[in-house]
């Protein structure tokens, strides 16, 4: 049900259309249910700090997670929820992160889209859920202004990090809390 | 039985005397003749046809050789008591069949015969049927009875001095194999297993003077029996050709032992070495798998996923370095030579593992 419900979800993906359409389109579906089915059950006896992620609902290629802000940053304090959608051949291909929550942040914009290069060319099999809720709690102390997806805010990140600082915190207090 | 016993007690000695004549020979070649019988009887054991003839033909001849040597019954009136005993069981046997005859006879008479087929039947085949047996020792009794009975006579010191030497050992299992011994024969006349014991006794008592020699004689069966009761050793030559072989049972165990001398090394490498799940897929590796090294990195995944990434973007999945497999990518990646070089040391090296695996199989199973 789950690993239908997957294929649905993602069969607007071109890709994933030409993957049912191999021979090894049954295989990467179901070994992408319980390899994500494997990723749970470890997220759920050893999750990151501050972290926390699980199903949304029946289907377990969209998950929901919640990030809170570390201390020591103007996130501090937040709650930041994320959609986590797999796609129908995870792992060779990257699950999709979506900030739910609104967050003031030079690599994630206003629709919660997020650059991150592990979710898109440095993607690895070899990464996990897990490794990806850590990499987006590190973006949180130490955001990445080069490869921004907001240029404004990292433009002011780089030039007056204090009013950077003043402005996320605002946006933390009033949008994750 | 008591009235029987009179009656058969006359003709039985004649038997024993006509035959005593013969009787004169040595103890050693008696033993001789008894062995080359019992031989022959396993050799025939399998075919019960032949049994049941000489069955037959036992009791035929022996009563002409009453007739004959009838005279002869008053030489001594000792050996005639003493035979008296036997001879209610093989009045009886006359009387009635002759199977039950020589089931009787068979273990007092020739004592090492019939323990010997009784062994065999009761160590080797447990699923027989007690008919069986007794048929077994029956026959037994039948060829062997009429010069058996003469022969105790003379031999019966010899009889068991070599009883005893054969069983020195086993006197703890007399009472038991005792038992054990006289009551498929006795089984006949009675299902219960104490009443044979008792008609035993009783006989014994109505012998008289020579109670002690029966005893004794009557002691000799189980005493024999409990070297032939045990189970047979494969180079035993008195071995049924029925038993099962027992080097083809080992053989069970042997490819068993083979079988895990085989599947050790690959169980040794898929175990100690290498993941036992593939991290990607999480799906079980295989041996296939398991011996499957597509980076120098030492990251193993299967070969679905391998072909996999290889159809992506041909890295590996720890290390991020590209897959050697690929022919092209390969050339792409030659510029970092040492890098390759290690490549090819892994590649190198997983080769040699697996040929040394493979010799070693191929040693086990040569």
């Amino acid at each position: 049900m789950n690993s239908q419900g997957g294929i649905s979800m993602a069969g607007g993906v071109g890709s994933s259309a030409t993957a049912t359409s191999s021979w090894v389109s049954p295989t990467s579906v179901s070994t992408s249910g319980k390899r994500i089915q494997r990723e749970m059950t470890e997220l759920n006896m050893d999750p990151p700090p501050d972290c926390s992620a699980g199903p949304k609902g029946d289907n377990i290629y969209h998950w929901i997670s919640t990030v809170i802000g570390p201390p020591g940053t103007p996130y501090q304090g937040g709650i930041f929820f994320l959609d986590l959608m797999f796609p129908s051949d995870y792992p060779f291909k990257p699950p999709t992160v979506v900030f739910k929550t609104r967050i003031y942040h030079c690599n994630v914009d206003s629709a919660g889209n997020l650059s991150l290069d592990i979710l898109k060319d440095s993607w690895s099999p070899a990464l996990t859920i897990t490794k990806v809720l850590l990499a987006i709690r590190s973006i949180f102390t130490h955001p990445d202004p080069y490869n921004p997806l907001v240029p404004g805010i990292a433009h002011l990140y780089l030039a007056d990090r204090a009013k950077h600082d003043e402005l996320a915190a605002e946006w933390t207090l009033r949008f994750a809390k | 039985m008591a009235s029987g016993s009179i009656n058969a007690s006359i003709p039985s000695i004649p038997r024993d005397f006509g035959k005593k004549k013969r009787a004169n020979r040595s103890a050693k070649l008696k033993q001789c003749k008894l062995d080359a019988r019992r031989e022959q009887w396993l050799s025939q054991g399998a075919v019960k046809n032949k049994g049941c003839k000489e069955e037959l033909t036992g009791p035929r001849v022996s009563p002409q050789q009453i007739h004959e040597e009838g005279r002869k019954n008053t030489l001594e009136n000792s050996q005639m008591r003493r035979r008296g005993g036997v001879g209610e069981d093989e009045n009886e046997n006359e009387n009635g069949s002759i199977h039950h005859d020589f089931d009787l006879d068979s273990p007092l008479n020739s004592p090492t015969g019939s323990s010997v087929l009784g062994g065999n039947e009761s160590g080797t085949n447990f699923t027989a049927s007690s008919s069986s047996s007794t048929t077994s020792g029956s026959s037994v009794g039948g060829s062997i009875t009429g010069e058996d009975g003469e022969e105790n006579d003379n031999c019966l010191d010899d009889w068991e001095a070599m009883a005893d030497a054969l069983v020195a050992n086993d006197d703890d299992n007399k009472l038991e194999n005792h038992i054990d011994e006289n009551n498929p024969c006795l089984e006949l006349q009675s299902s219960l297993e104490h009443e044979p014991v008792v008609q035993l006794d009783c006989n014994l008592q109505n012998l008289g003077s020579n109670n002690e020699n029966l005893t004794q004689e009557r002691g000799v069966p189980p005493r024999v029996t409990p070297g032939n009761s045990r189970a047979w050793r494969p180079d035993d030559a008195l071995r049924p050709q029925s038993l099962p072989n027992l080097p083809k049972q080992r053989s069970f165990p042997n490819t068993d032992r083979h079988y895990g001398q085989g599947v050790l090394p690959w169980g040794c490498a898929s175990g100690v070495n290498v993941p036992t799940s593939c991290p990607i897929c999480t799906e079980d590796l295989d041996i296939t798998d398991a011996s499957f090294l597509p980076c120098s990195c030492g990251f193993q995944v299967c070969l679905f996923c391998h072909k996999k990434m290889l159809e992506l973007d041909g890295r590996c999945p720890n290390c991020r370095e590209l897959y050697k497999n690929d022919p092209v990518k390969v050339e792409a990646s030659v510029r970092r030579g040492s890098l390759m070089e290690l490549h090819f040391l892994a590649f190198a090296n997983g080769n040699k593992k697996e040929q040394s695996s493979e010799n070693i199989d191929g040693c086990l199973s040569g």
